[in-house]
């Protein structure tokens, strides 16, 4: 099911004599977007609030409430990783929706790669806090069910990040797949509501890829009973 | 200086990331009969009727949770649309394999 590279790609490639594959280039703007609006959200903040920063404001508001709702108080020392990786990957999807741009996200290495950094780093946060006790979280409640429960454990955190780079890919290829079908159907105005139902499936797929990220990390930080 | 490479650290670990060499998407596994077309057809179609009457199932919830709490519109909406999205996402794994045996 190859098809050929978007004209962004193309116009990239023919730039600077590269060779890249789509998802290399959308994944590379959306870093550079991802990383002006970090740089533009370090200034410093005014009593009164721009437009820009409300809008900023709002986006850290929703995070943090979903942080503290789901982790607590510990959940503010991971308000930048999370608030990046949404921005990327809200970036990411919502650039497919602009003709001549692919999303990097419609590709399964993209999310593949997500999915894999947010259970490195959560894996990696539940070691930090509880060193080798974290193995108790796989062991489950009495201590005679342990040899049981860890496989099942271990079994189902690896299915974490298959399903969720399978679920943001699959979301954003069936999408463009079902798009292109309309488009070479009837071409003229039926397509529309459904780019509109692929910018809200892009909204909601963010919210769910975060939300997940979250109760991951509210899961390898969580205190023993 | 350390912020330099932090930095250096980052940008090499994104390009790294969006590899595509390192990554196979879609190798072929099965072999492609006749019968994997009609295979990817009755899978998908099971997958859209159980995922179509799951949804259902939640609607009906929410709409009768407003129904009786009016006020509790805005967490019950965003309760149902996070609960759609993970219904839907049981069935795009079919649809993802579907194109895998097609």
């Amino acid at each position: 099911m190859g098809h050929e590279a978007s004209l962004i790609t193309q116009f990239v490639n023919n730039l600077f004599h590269t060779h890249l594959h789509d998802n290399v280039v959308m994944g590379i703007i959306a870093f550079i977007i991802t990383f002006v609006i970090f740089i533009l959200l370090t200034k410093k903040p005014e009593i009164i609030p721009t437009p820009a920063q409300q809008f900023y404001e709002s986006v850290i508001n929703i995070i943090s409430s979903m942080l503290e709702d789901n982790i607590g108080k510990e959940g503010k020392e991971f308000l930048p990783f999370v608030t990046a990786l949404a921005i990327y990957i809200f970036f990411s999807n919502v650039l497919g929706l602009i003709p001549g741009f692919s999303s990097a996200t419609g590709n399964l290495n993209t999310t593949a790669a997500l999915a894999v950094i947010v259970f490195l780093y959560y894996n990696y946060i539940g070691i930090k806090k509880h060193g080798f006790k974290y193995i108790k979280h796989f062991l489950g409640p009495i201590w005679w069910l342990a040899p049981l429960m860890l496989p099942i454990e271990i079994i189902s955190h690896i299915a974490r990040p298959f399903s969720l780079a399978i679920r943001l890919f699959a979301n954003m290829f069936g999408d463009h797949s079902v798009f292109l079908v309309f488009l070479g159907l009837v071409p003229f105005i039926i397509p529309l509501p459904i780019m509109a139902l692929g910018l809200f499936v892009c909204f909601i797929q963010t919210l769910i890829f975060v939300m997940l990220t979250i109760v991951y990390l509210a899961g390898a930080v969580a205190e023993e009973h | 200086m350390k912020k330099l490479f932090t930095l250096a650290i980052i940008v090499a670990a994104v390009l790294f990331a969006v590899n595509p060499a390192m990554a196979s998407e879609g190798a072929e596994a099965a072999a492609k009969t006749p019968w994997s077309a009609v295979a990817a057809g009755i899978s998908l179609a099971f997958a859209a009727a159980f995922g179509a009457i799951g949804q259902g199932k939640a609607i009906v919830a929410a709409c009768e949770g407003i129904a009786r709490n009016p006020g509790a519109t805005g967490n019950i909406r965003t309760t149902l649309l996070i609960g759609l999205a993970f219904i839907e996402s049981l069935v795009l794994y079919v649809l993802v394999i579907a194109f895998v045996i097609k």
